[in-house]
């Protein structure tokens, strides 16, 4: 039983960001990381193998050369290869253009579960999954608190409104994960010195059978502008005063607002 | 002496503070007000292989160079000092093995020491034997193929918890301290041993610090450590290595303070400006930073030396920790200047921090003994005939 | 190809969420833009009487997906067929929303867009904006040039109001039955009711949200009142989930839910980061606090320093009172 874990390597939640003349995200510049929702992904992965449930767990990650630092943090959680997919066509990637470029590289790699984290931090468009599982013809079982292997069925259990539901699926799945999975692990000493020796292998879209034609430029959307969010005005403060008067002025406020 | 920072040293650091801030600057301010070892954290640092860092690979433990080391204790003690004691006294512990202990030692007690499944601790004062270490009274007596141990240790760190000691007793009483001190392998479940008391300290409270009792305590022969007399040897080599460690400690507390101290003025305000602005504040976080950095600076090439098994590295090792400790001391009392009143109180931590410090300069040597060593060798380089003075 | 405008409507108990009658609202703005006609997708139980009713919303046309309860992305296959060559098809950045959606930009091929806080159609081409990098950047986009049609775009909570006093009913036809292909495999096995049924946050206009500050489960009474009296529901920050005191799926932030509420009260949240992504396009944001450094004080609309038990029972108090209660 294998599983290949898609991760993404994205600006540091408290990094500084820019962006460049051409309006990409200058993914070199600032602090990188792996998205924190994969990590819960890498961790529900690594579970299962550990229970006996999966023999092999392997990364993919497509993004600027860089991104492998974040598929070596992976393999120092664990796991025993990793896959990059890098090509300067791919700069500016959208959605779709990421779908259709890891839907190729899962197909070559045929894994029993293609397991992803439930969005990106950057984008938290979180529509990948689901282009994934459409463009690969296999189904999807979505925001699972918990990935379950049973023979040849997976299983998620999804957190709802109301409770819980068990959502199950035959085998090959895409599938992804909440944080509900677990708290994941720090990359001990030796995992780190091990992850060095473990393989990671690169492939351009050439490799995959993709021509740069075949993304559309990367993306079917473009980016006509990117500005500053409007200014807020000044937070407006109510202290040192009683929680009477605290009490009538926010009631003044929330009904000068008309929320009230 | 040169050395340089790998790729490897910076990711071991970024690894090392990720878990440092996640996990353990949480847990510091509660550690020093309940006084309690913290072995949440012991079994994390276990967990991610960071207590074997002194330990060669074929005891399991991961062999990282000196300068790696120093960097693992110091990322740990700028978010805890007391923290930072579990990795350098699984080192201190160790030590006498790693300098005089036999292959089939080494092997029966090094991989449970890398793992971190057994804790380590170095038992060499006493009551009367501080920095006079000659005036040593435990006694080792030679009882067939055993030594019967008797005795007291007094501030012993992590005594009282170590599963394995490294204590030195007189097996010969008329030869003195200097040439009738042995080494001896304890496992503290051997009857006759006993901690009966810890010390309330100033600083570094979650650590324990243990007066041991030795009553006949039967230690095999194969425990002792090279041959009879070797003790103060076998001491004061281990000592050149593990103040290093103590230097780094140092270092690691003094850049928590001034971290704290730097973020602290950002945001606090008075006569309608920043602190930070203020041309005073500056000039005091500039001194911090630039006599951490040539601290830290020291430690390192202190610790190339070490690598480099250079002849001369007590020198160096007695100049790190004499600079770094002062250093500490210097840092963390300015730190709670700057914070001005909130600096005193417990809601901060750098309070906490300056009660830390203070330890740096006293254990592992006190400031005045590396004086000794440093002048001393200074004698000997620039061919000046030492003369003992007592 | 056409100017259409369509529009998924999910349905519960035979009620049209929150979510589609703001999306038909925001479909008859876009249709008005493009010349087209606006078109429900509905689905989930009780969507097959309901259709009709969504004219009233804002729709000419509707095509039931499903009556009962399935995954969402099950139905990809005949929403596909349903939507093809429209102009934009508007999708609620839930998670049926977003797994649909994104099955449909797998299927067809066509660009995707969003969460979005606007959109329109200029010149016949639409045009979305979207706040990225944890909101520090807005960033303006469009379609390829070329790209095919519909674009799928995800659209956060609040950013359309709905219709009010609308008549007319729309013209309900059934999708064909297609072969729901591999996609359609996922299936629900068991079904767990909780005691209690939890507010939808996504869909909630009025958020009390509580954080470490509340201190423990019963801390959280009065906000519950409090949200009750504002006709709202009740969130948390992550500190206050991962220590129990509210369950899972109040958690709001950046690995729970991302809300976009017409107000929300932050009690007792000290407005880390990965909080603030979840919830700082609210329109009006009043942050309960004692410290008065707190980092929410900085984004905040409105910040009281003060004691949230002594602040929010009187403020409940108050509005009621104000409410003529």
């Amino acid at each position: 039983m294998k599983i290949i874990v898609c991760i993404k390597q994205v600006p540091a939640t408290t990094a500084e960001k820019r962006y460049r003349a051409d309006l990409r995200l200058d993914r070199a510049a600032s602090e990188a990381v792996i998205n924190p929702l994969d990590e819960y992904a890498i961790e529900q992965a690594l579970r299962l193998q550990e229970s006996g449930a999966v023999e092999s767990v392997g990364y993919l990650s497509m993004g600027p050369e860089q991104a492998g630092e974040a598929l070596r943090r992976a393999l120092a959680m664990g796991g025993d290869e990793a896959y990059l997919v890098t090509d300067a066509a791919l700069a500016g990637s959208d959605a779709w253009a990421t779908a259709r470029v890891l839907a190729a590289a899962l197909d070559r790699l045929a894994p029993d579960v293609a397991l992803m984290g439930m969005a990106s931090d950057d984008a938290r468009g979180s529509l990948v999954p689901a282009a994934v599982a459409a463009m690969r013809g296999v189904p999807l079982l979505s925001y699972g608190s918990e990935l379950q292997l049973h023979g040849t069925t997976a299983r998620v259990r999804r957190l709802t409104a109301a409770g819980f539901d068990m959502l199950e699926a035959p085998l090959p799945v895409v599938a992804s994960v909440t944080d509900q999975v677990g708290e994941p692990r720090y990359a001990s000493l030796k995992g780190i010195m091990a992850a060095k020796r473990k393989p990671m292998e690169t492939w351009s879209l050439a490799d995959l059978g993709l021509a740069p034609a075949d993304l559309h430029g990367a993306a079917l959307t473009r980016v006509v502008e990117i500005r500053k969010p409007e200014a807020k005005p000044p937070t407006e403060r109510i202290e040192n005063v009683g929680p009477d008067e605290a009490v009538t002025r926010i009631a003044d406020w929330l009904a000068a607002r008309k929320l009230i | 002496m040169t050395y340089r920072l790998t790729a490897d040293h910076l990711e071991l650091r970024a690894m090392v503070r990720e878990l440092a801030e996640e996990q353990i600057t949480p847990r510091a301010a509660a550690i020093d007000a309940s006084a309690e070892f913290p072995w949440d954290l012991k079994e994390l640092l276990a967990r991610q292989d960071l207590l074997g860092t002194s330990f060669e690979t074929r005891y399991g433990g991961t062999e990282l160079d000196n300068i790696a080391q120093c960097i693992l204790v110091e990322e740990i003690a700028r978010a805890d000092a007391t923290t930072s004691l579990i990795p350098i006294v699984q080192k201190l512990g160790s030590l006498p093995l790693s300098v005089a202990g036999s292959e089939e030692q080494k092997q029966r007690y090094f991989p449970r020491l890398a793992s971190g499944e057994w804790l380590a601790a170095f038992a060499l004062t006493e009551a009367g034997a501080g920095s006079d270490v000659a005036q040593l009274r435990t006694r080792a007596r030679r009882d067939g193929d055993a030594y019967l141990l008797t005795g007291s240790k007094r501030f012993i760190t992590h005594g009282s918890i170590a599963n394995l000691l490294t204590v030195f007793a007189l097996t010969d009483t008329d030869a003195g301290g200097r040439k009738g001190m042995s080494a001896f392998i304890v496992e503290t479940d051997t009857p006759g041993f006993s901690a009966p008391r810890l010390e309330h300290k100033m600083g570094i409270r979650g650590s324990p610090t243990a007066e041991l009792h030795f009553d006949e305590v039967r230690v095999p022969a194969a425990n002792r450590l090279g041959e009879e007399g070797d003790g103060f040897r076998i001491a004061m080599a281990t000592l050149d290595q593990s103040r290093l460690s103590v230097a780094a400690q140092a270092i690691g507390i003094a850049q928590g303070a001034l971290d704290f101290a730097v973020g602290y003025a950002a945001q606090r305000e008075q006569f309608g400006e920043r602190v930070v602005d203020m041309q005073g504040i500056q000039f005091m976080l500039a001194d911090m930073a630039s006599q951490t950095e040539a601290a830290r600076q020291l430690t390192y090439a202190a610790a190339a030396v070490v690598d480099a098994g250079d002849a001369d590295l007590a020198y160096w090792t007695s100049c790190a920790k004499l600079i770094a400790g002062d250093t500490a001391m210097r840092v963390t009392t300015d730190a709670v200047q700057v914070l001005g009143g909130y600096g005193y109180v417990t809601d901060y931590p750098v309070e906490r921090m300056m009660r830390d410090a203070k330890i740096t300069q006293l254990y592992e040597g006190t400031q005045q003994i590396q004086r000794m060593i440093v002048a001393r060798q200074l004698l000997q380089r620039s061919g000046v005939p030492v003369r003992r003075s007592r | 190809m056409s100017n259409d405008i369509c529009f998924l409507a999910e349905f519960a108990d035979g009620v049209a969420s929150r979510s589609a009658m703001e999306l038909a609202a925001g479909a008859r703005e876009l249709a008005a833009q493009s010349g087209g006609a606006t078109v429900a997708l509905a689905y989930g139980p009780g969507a097959a009487a309901g259709a009709a009713g969504l004219g009233a919303a804002g729709a000419s046309r509707a095509v039931v997906l499903s009556d009962t309860n399935v995954p969402a992305v099950t139905l990809a296959v005949a929403a596909a067929a349903a939507v093809r060559g429209a102009h934009t098809l508007l999708a609620p950045a839930t998670p049926n929303g977003r797994d649909l959606a994104g099955a449909l930009v797998g299927l067809l091929g066509v660009p995707a867009f969003g969460p979005v806080r606007a959109a329109r159609i200029e010149g016949g081409r639409l045009l979305t904006e979207q706040a990225t990098l944890q909101g520090t950047v807005i960033t303006v986009s469009q379609p390829a040039d070329g790209a095919p049609q519909p674009s799928v775009v995800l659209v956060l909570s609040g950013t359309f109001t709905p219709l009010e006093g609308g008549t007319g009913k729309a013209v309900v036809s059934q999708a064909g039955g297609v072969d729901a292909g591999p996609l359609g495999q996922a299936r629900i096995a068991e079904s767990h009711p909780a005691e209690a049924a939890v507010a939808n946050l996504e869909e909630a206009s009025m958020i009390v949200a509580g954080g470490r500050g509340v201190g423990s489960a019963d801390g959280f009474a009065p906000l519950h009142e409090l949200a009750a009296v504002l006709g709202g529901a009740v969130g948390a920050s992550r500190a206050a989930a991962d220590a129990g005191w509210v369950p899972y799926q109040l958690q709001i932030g950046q690995t729970g839910k991302v809300v976009k509420p017409a107000l929300y009260v932050a009690c007792g949240i000290s407005g880390a980061i990965q909080h603030r992504v979840g919830m700082q396009t609210a329109q009006n944001v009043v942050a309960i606090n004692k410290d008065p450094d707190a980092p929410i004080g900085e984004f905040a609309d409105l910040f009281v320093v003060g004691d949230l038990f002594a602040i929010v029972p009187r403020l409940t108090a108050e509005i009621r009172r104000r409410a003529g209660g």
